[in-house]
């Protein structure tokens, strides 16, 4: 088969999956999620045998879409390294995903809307990454909105998941407001959105790029990586069934905007690369000391997945975007483990969420529960995980450029041991602190198999020189950059010391300060004005929720008042002259019967006819 | 044979809808039934048919050409059918809405069916009319044979404030009307042409180009007497309420079909015919659908009634048509185009899912909603998909609407503030269409309302569920394929959209209005060198 049809059938076998549940009515309920895994094991081949195929992976394919006057648009594939990397990570996280929700979703009766919403979602981010222009990038950019939308709102009937997915909707069009123009100014600046050619025309002359464009496309970016000031809706989306977190809410979808920034790099100057990076920086210690302020396991979870997205950008604005695509790959497994353990916990104690009814867990449920601590000890950076190879080249390369940004990615870090500390020591050790918490015991295989295969990447995936097919071109690229860098030995050393240092004193300092399945929150006990500080979150929500309700909506009902009085009762209707005539006019004509009108229509048309005849 | 064909979508209705007028009303038996359907889905049936044989090489661009003397010969007047590229979209819009409006009428309950039935088809049949017709006088005579069953529909069945209402209504249309028929005489009296057609005014204006004052002050009639049919601000709140008032098919067909009537009128004749007017209004147009988009895209926000939530909206997205126009590019008249379409289905679809909505709940008032995922799943997954087409979900027409209105304004330096305002339309959308899935489809059901055991028994049926997936289906067609309206568009727009000394007339005129962008690229740079060649040769010429 030509490559071209197999990326067809990569493309489109989610959605056809996603259709047949939807067509096949009544018994939906039974086939789906045998479906959905249909439809996810044929992503896994087809990519295989994509990958046997294809070696040297470039490769390029565009229809003309739509052409009015001299300007053409057109859609098209391109599968590169970078795409094929991306392609790999998708469909072996979304497999396991898959799997493990027919074991969560089993008691779901809406479980038929679930697996389609999820197969329609992997149709949609397929398509991001097999974009080779901007116009198509930006179609299937709004179709994972729309899937995530009804994936958050997959429990309908509450008013939690009502706010939420709206809000990740509304949100996600307020970056994808700027990025749509980002898109159109490119279009008239380089005569085309395909991005290949962008790139050679930049190559030619750097001055075609402008602070105006790369600063609107970036707010796609924004957007969809919930980076600040548009992260409020990430957490919020934790209203979603937990797999859905795991894969859009960590893996995938929330990646994008970090994919996005590595296909768009060329177009980004150095000033919105710099800005990308503070603000990078930024998330990723804001997003680290909210989490102390979280009770919700998948919340805290959720700020872990932000600070972590704040390092991917960090380091792309540092202009490594080989670096932050091998983040991308080591935080979506370990992260997407640490949704799934989190879905396992919640599953096994009846829907419970908060931690501090947890506890004690580790003896009842020992598979979920190493497998969660070796993703935590991922997650921070522990030396021979995956999290530590990637998070080790970010902080290198982050001393290499400036050492302000260093310090706080290192904050960062140890922020994140810290937080995952107090997670892990409050629901796994100690005592079970609720009823729900201690009758739960170890999931079934179809849950806990997803868990393992993934632990196994999670350990192993920050191996890159292994990884087959040649596959994380980009990011071998910048690693050999960074080790041949003048400094290597000794900024290694630094690094591999702060790095560890951070994890270590993050994970033990909270085992001292919150004890083994603690109760209650033992910083909200000891400094509640802190606790509530954190917990205020900058009061953005708050800001937000001002905006809407007391300034827009104000605004909408004070123009709707004026609409209903000003235009109707007075200026249209009250104003006499022609209008008034004529509605005298046709009062008279109106009185009586139901077809006067025709009557005078005919009348006219009768007139009309004898003057044309005479 | 095939122009017969073309006529035939225009009388059969007809017919069909009188004899439905004379039957005896209170009986609905199944050949009734099949009457109504023939002649709603004939119309749809020959303009798909028609649309396999259009070939782009007719006389000044149209297929299909139908002349028949109606006695008015003397005046210019021929009965002079013909479709080309920009009407053959919309003759099929009108076919697929009448099809989908008449089928989910059929079966409604009303005392009066018949009746109601009769003026649907009436109205059905005056709207293939407008679209096929060359002739101006019979699209300006077709228009109005569809608008006065609608009056007659909404005095009907406009619930309480229905004479109001209806008056309000035909105020406003009519005086609309009768200032773009003065605009239309006055074009075919200054322009010298020996027939009222359209081709034939072309003709002459092309040979004799009417004078600046004289082509801006009858496209002043026509923009503002075609912008009231089609709700322009502040021309609009016959719209909202009168759609609230009006039965669904009636609504349907009117917000769906015949408000377009407006639009198409300026895309193919207004423009077109008079350029250098048309760049004096351009501010205006773009000024006035701005207000539409934001003005009243904030009013739809605080609509609490769902008829007239859809009604305003509807007259928010007429905003993106008008700025559309003021580009003056084949780029931007396509885009309005293709939103036409999109749009006219969209508000079909979301009139017809409001009366079923209305069905579950026994109330428009969205505040006392809830629970449609509970009670009529199907419904909920049309009214979600209604919405996101509504608010340019890639996949859906109206995407491809707005992405091309917008592409088009940026090609300007000095438009490009006009596209910043307008973007944020899709924000404002947004907000209130989520609003309302968020108060009708999510939550539990109100107390009051009674759930059968039964859930086929709440959820659609099988006349509501086919008229919706006609025009679901049609807008994922040309959301995913534009292509197959928007090549023979492009065919039919180049000749009347290509020249040169019309855009940077109005990228001038706009400009006074527009803070000087310091970054300039190689492009822009080149675009400014050919305007201001263009617009000195426009001087040089006169």
């Amino acid at each position: 088969m030509d490559i071209l049809t197999i990326l067809l059938i990569i493309l489109f076998t989610p959605l056809v999956a996603s259709l047949v549940i939807i067509l096949i009515g009544k018994e939906r309920r039974k086939w789906a999620p045998a479906i959905a895994l249909l439809g996810s094991i044929g992503i896994l081949i087809s990519t295989t045998g994509l990958f046997l195929e294809s070696q040297e992976f470039s490769y390029q394919y565009s229809w003309e879409w739509l052409s009015f006057g001299e300007n053409t648009f057109y859609l098209g594939f391109v599968f590169d390294n970078i795409g094929a990397t991306m392609l790999a990570m998708v469909s072996i996280v979304s497999l396991c995903i898959t799997v493990f929700s027919m074991g969560y979703m089993s008691d779901d009766p809406a479980r038929g809307r679930y697996f389609a919403g999820l197969s329609f979602f992997m149709f949609s981010m397929l398509g991001i990454i097999l974009s080779s222009n901007l116009i198509m990038i930006f179609l299937f950019w709004e179709l994972v909105g729309f899937s995530s939308y009804l994936l958050i709102g997959h429990y309908f009937d509450k008013n939690e998941a009502r706010q939420a997915s709206q809000k990740a909707f509304i949100v996600n069009r307020i970056g994808d407001f700027g990025f749509l123009i980002g898109i159109i100014l490119t279009y008239w600046q380089f005569g085309t959105t395909n991005l290949e050619a962008i790139a050679g025309a930049v190559g030619v002359d750097a001055s075609l790029i402008s602070h105006l464009i790369g600063g609107l496309l970036i707010c796609g970016f924004i957007g969809k990586s919930a980076q600040f000031p548009l992260h409020v809706w990430l957490p919020d989306a934790m209203a979603g069934p937990t797999p859905v977190s795991a894969l859009i809410h960590a893996a995938t979808m929330v990646a994008a905007g970090i994919y996005l920034l590595i296909r768009i790099d060329c177009l980004l100057t150095l000033e919105v690369l710099t800005f990308i990076a503070y603000l990078g920086t930024f998330v990723a210690v804001y997003a680290g000391f909210c989490a102390f302020a979280q009770k919700d396991i998948k919340r805290i979870l959720a700020y872990s997945t932000l600070s972590q997205l704040g390092y991917m950008a960090a380091i792309l604005g540092l202009g490594y975007s080989g670096i932050a695509l091998f983040h991308l790959i080591t935080h979506a497994f370990f992260k997407a483990l640490l949704f799934l353990g989190a879905g396992a916990v919640i599953h096994a104690c009846h829907h419970e969420q908060s931690i501090d009814k947890m506890g004690g867990l580790f003896k009842k449920m020992p598979i979920t529960a190493t497998s969660f601590i070796i993703g935590t000890l991922a997650l921070c950076g522990v030396y021979g995980l995956s999290g530590f190879y990637s998070k080790d080249a970010i902080l290198i390369a982050a001393l290499d450029s400036n050492f302000q940004l260093f310090l706080l990615l290192i904050l960062g870090a140890f922020l994140t041991a810290g937080y995952m500390g107090r997670l892990i020591w409050t629901v796994f050790l100690g005592k079970a602190n609720s009823e729900n918490a201690d009758h739960a015991h170890e999931v079934s295989p179809i849950m806990s198999g997803p868990l393992i295969v993934l632990t196994l990447f999670a350990v192993l995936v920050g191996l890159n020189h292994y990884w087959p097919f040649g596959l994380g071109g980009i990011v071998s690229l910048d690693l050999d950059h960074l080790h041949h860098l003048e400094h290597y030995k000794s900024m290694h050393k630094t690094v591999l010391i702060w790095g560890s240092a951070a994890w270590i004193v993050g994970l033990l300092g909270s085992l001292l300060f919150y004890g083994r399945g603690s109760k209650a929150d033992r910083l909200q006990d000891k400094a509640p004005k802190l606790y509530a500080f954190l917990e205020s979150r900058l009061w953005m929500d708050e800001l937000y929720a001002f905006y809407v309700n007391k300034i827009q909506q104000r605004l909408a009902d004070i123009l709707s008042f004026l609409d209903e009085v000003l235009l109707r009762g007075f200026i249209i209707r009250g104003g006499a002259g022609l209008v008034g005539v004529l509605g005298v006019g046709l009062r008279i004509l109106q009185v009586g019967r139901l077809n006067a009108y025709y009557l005078w229509f005919f009348v006219g048309l009768i007139l009309l006819w004898l003057y044309a005849a005479s | 044979m095939h122009s017969q064909l073309l006529f035939s979508a225009i009388w059969l209705p007809f017919i069909i809808g009188v004899l439905f007028l004379i039957l005896p009303q209170n009986k609905s038996t199944s050949s009734y039934r099949l009457l109504g359907i023939t002649g709603g889905f004939w119309p749809f049936v020959v303009a798909w048919f028609l649309y396999s044989q259009y070939q782009s090489d007719g006389l000044g661009g149209y297929c299909f050409e139908f002349i028949l003397p109606t006695g008015l010969e003397s005046l210019g007047i021929y009965l002079h059918l013909g479709l080309n590229g920009i009407s053959l979209p919309l003759f099929i819009l009108s076919a697929t809405v009448g099809a989908a409006a008449i089928l989910y009428a059929l079966d409604s309950k009303d005392a009066r069916l018949n009746l109601y039935i009769g003026l649907l088809l009436i109205m059905l049949s005056g709207l293939m009319g407008t679209f096929a017709s060359i002739d101006l006088f019979f699209f300006y005579f077709f228009h109005e044979f569809a608008l006065i069953p609608t009056f007659v529909m909404v005095l009907i069945w406009g619930g309480l404030a229905r004479r109001v209402i209806a008056l309000e209504m035909t105020i406003y249309l009519t005086l609309g009307a009768l200032l773009s028929l003065i605009g239309l005489i006055a074009l075919y009296q200054q322009s010298g042409a020996d027939s009222f057609t359209m081709i034939a005014l072309k003709e002459a204006l092309a040979n004799q180009p009417l004078s600046e004052t004289i082509q801006s002050n009858i496209f002043a009639l026509l923009f503002f007497g075609l912008g009231i049919l089609v709700s322009l601000f502040p021309f609009h709140s016959w719209a909202p309420k009168g759609y609230a008032a009006a039965p669904t098919g009636a609504a349907m067909l009117h917000a769906g079909v015949l408000k377009k009537f407006g639009l198409y009128g300026l895309l193919q004749i207004a423009i077109p015919l008079l350029p250098s007017g048309a760049s004096q209004w351009s501010l205006w147009l773009c000024v006035l659908g701005l207000c539409n988009i934001l003005i009243i895209g904030l009013v739809t926000l605080s609509q609490k009634d769902l008829k007239q939530m859809i009604g305003y909206s509807s007259v928010m997205h007429m905003g993106y048509a008008f700025i559309g126009l003021a580009t003056f590019s084949i780029l931007g008249a396509g885009g309005v185009l293709l939103l036409l379409v999109a749009h006219g289905l969209s508000v079909a679809l979301l009139f017809l899912l409001s009366t079923s909505i209305y069905k579950r709940f026994a109330s428009f008032d969205m505040t006392a909603m809830g629970g449609l995922g509970k009670i009529a799943p199907n419904l909920s997954v049309f009214y979600v998909l209604a919405i996101m087409a509504s608010i340019g979900l890639p996949g859906f027409a109206n995407f491809w609407g707005e992405f091309l209105i917008f592409t088009a304004l940026a090609e300007n330096e000095s438009m490009r503030w006009v596209l910043y305002l307008a973007a944020l339309g899709i924000i404002i959308s947004a907000v209130y269409g989520l609003k309302s899935v968020g108060l009708i489809v999510f939550g539990n059901p109100p107390k009051h309302i009674q759930v059968f055991e039964n859930q086929a028994s709440n959820d659609m049926n099988f006349s509501e569920k086919t008229s919706a997936l006609i025009l679901i289906l049609s807008l994922l067609l040309v959301g995913v394929f534009p292509k197959i309206f928007s090549d023979r568009a492009n065919e039919a727009l180049e000749p009347l959209y290509n020249s040169q000394t019309i855009s940077s007339t109005a990228s001038t005129a706009v400009s006074i209005f527009t803070s000087t962008s310091t970054e300039k690229s190689v492009h822009s740079d080149l675009d400014a060198c050919e305007d201001s060649l263009a617009l000195n040769e426009g001087l040089y010429h006169e």
